[in-house]
């Protein structure tokens, strides 16, 4: 299992076309993939899920991989937030 | 079925606004002071009267609870002169409180809004009777502060038995949950249900406010069931009475053939029936879903069928030699239908 703190620093925040790429990209993987935030843990790989994280700028989530393919998907998961979701 | 101890949140202290504003019709709370001690944070859901704390016994006081003034504080001030009055009442104030309620329509003493208003202190008044107030006020709190776990599901009402279906993200509990609503049954949420405790042995389930009756359709996008459906498809909150976890079959699995072993999940320490349902083609999982709920009423009635079939059983097995006819029906002379 691999556990990672990611911060979201682009401006406009997890909204929703971020959100869609985050699943989409965990969708591709096997592993389980659990994004939390403030006591709410949602399953990554739900698209209302991640939306209702309402995540703004600066706020820190717990992102958890569980499962076979977990690193790679921890890896192109975690680049995607480290750049700002490509949007700065 | 696996809780992350992540899921698992309690809020830790809410402000003295905040139980105002969220209780003030149910309450009937009329505000007595000005709004400065607002900010100030509640952390216990226990409640106190604080007579001997007045009557100048302040050891053991709980001034951190909310204070509730009924009809002996009250009766007590009353007969004091003004400035014992004062005395008595800086006793209180000099400690952390965090708002105090006026129980029984009773009117606060001038002196009695100054000093809260000095000390920021809220001071509301209610109409109800101190048993009702703090039965009230008690149940809000212990709702605020109880623990809460986010689980990703669907969550329907079938029947009236809260059904919350979980399982691997696609397996198509969102779909069984359309089914359902098609049915007339009632969507409670969909995706990140929320379940707080109540009490002892109940959990209550509900949506989140941001994504209350939306659910998401693979392929199709995210569909509002209230605007679709109408009023009838949703409810808010339902007591959570069955887990059903959906899987793809797996040949090497066990799957419950007779019902007679029961099988629970715990939750909060609360242990919550639990069903592992395979899927296959041509398994419809809605109408299963509807008889789980009826099976789980009549066993709540009274009649559990795998133990009614396993006492007929036994009952067989015991008279063997009585029986002359396999068949399970009488003769019926020249009956041909």
């Amino acid at each position: 299992m691999i556990e990672k703190v990611v911060k979201i620093v682009n401006k406009a925040g997890l909204h929703t076309r971020p959100a869609a790429t985050i699943v989409k990209l965990a969708s591709k993987y096997k592993c389980e993939f659990y994004i939390s935030k403030n006591g709410l843990n949602i399953n990554g790989k739900s698209i209302i899920g991640v939306m209702t994280l309402a995540a703004e700028m600066g706020s820190q989530l717990i992102l958890t991989f569980d499962g076979e393919d977990e690193e790679a998907a921890a890896k192109e998961i975690i680049e995607y937030f480290d750049r700002g979701f490509d949007e700065i | 079925m696996k809780i992350s101890q992540k899921s698992i949140s309690r809020i830790e202290s809410i402000s003295v606004g905040f139980l105002y504003n969220n209780s003030k019709n149910a309450f009937k709370l009329k505000l007595f002071s000005d709004d400065s001690g607002f900010e100030k944070k509640i952390f216990e859901q226990n409640l106190h009267r604080p007579g001997l704390a007045l009557a100048g016994f302040v050891d053991l006081f709980s001034y951190s609870r909310v204070q509730v003034f009924g009809n002996t504080e009250m009766r007590y001030l009353s007969q004091l002169s003004d400035s014992k009055k004062r005395e008595a009442l800086n006793r209180i104030f000099h400690f952390e409180i965090p708002c105090i309620i006026l129980t029984d329509g009773n009117k606060p003493f001038p002196v009695l809004v100054e000093l809260a208003n000095k000390n920021n202190v809220a001071l509301f008044g209610s109409p109800f009777s101190t048993t009702k107030l703090v039965y009230l006020v008690s149940d809000f709190l212990d709702d605020q502060f109880a623990p809460r776990v986010s689980i990703h599901g669907s969550f329907v009402d079938v029947y009236g038995i809260g059904v919350l279906f979980v399982g691997k993200s696609g397996i198509g509990k969102s779909e069984v949950a359309l089914d359902l609503i098609e049915r007339g049954h009632r969507l409670v949420a969909d995706d990140v249900i929320i379940l707080t405790k109540k009490g002892e042995g109940i959990l209550i389930g509900s949506g989140t406010n941001l994504a209350k009756h939306f659910i998401e359709i693979r392929g199709l996008g995210i569909i509002d069931v209230e605007r679709m459906f109408g009023i009838r498809a949703i409810r808010f909150q339902k007591r959570l009475e069955i887990i059903v976890e959906l899987e793809i079959w797996d040949d090497k699995a066990e799957y419950t053939r007779t019902g007679l072993d029961e099988r629970n999940v715990n939750v909060l320490d609360v242990e919550i029936p639990y069903v592992k349902l395979p899927i296959l083609p041509g398994k419809n999982i809605t109408v299963i879903s509807e008889v789980i709920s009826l099976n789980y009423l009549l066993k709540h009635y009274g009649y559990d069928a795998a133990q009614e079939f396993q006492s007929r059983l036994k009952d067989r097995i015991r008279n063997v030699n009585n029986i002359d006819d396999l068949r399970g029906v009488d003769y019926f002379e020249h009956d041909f239908e």
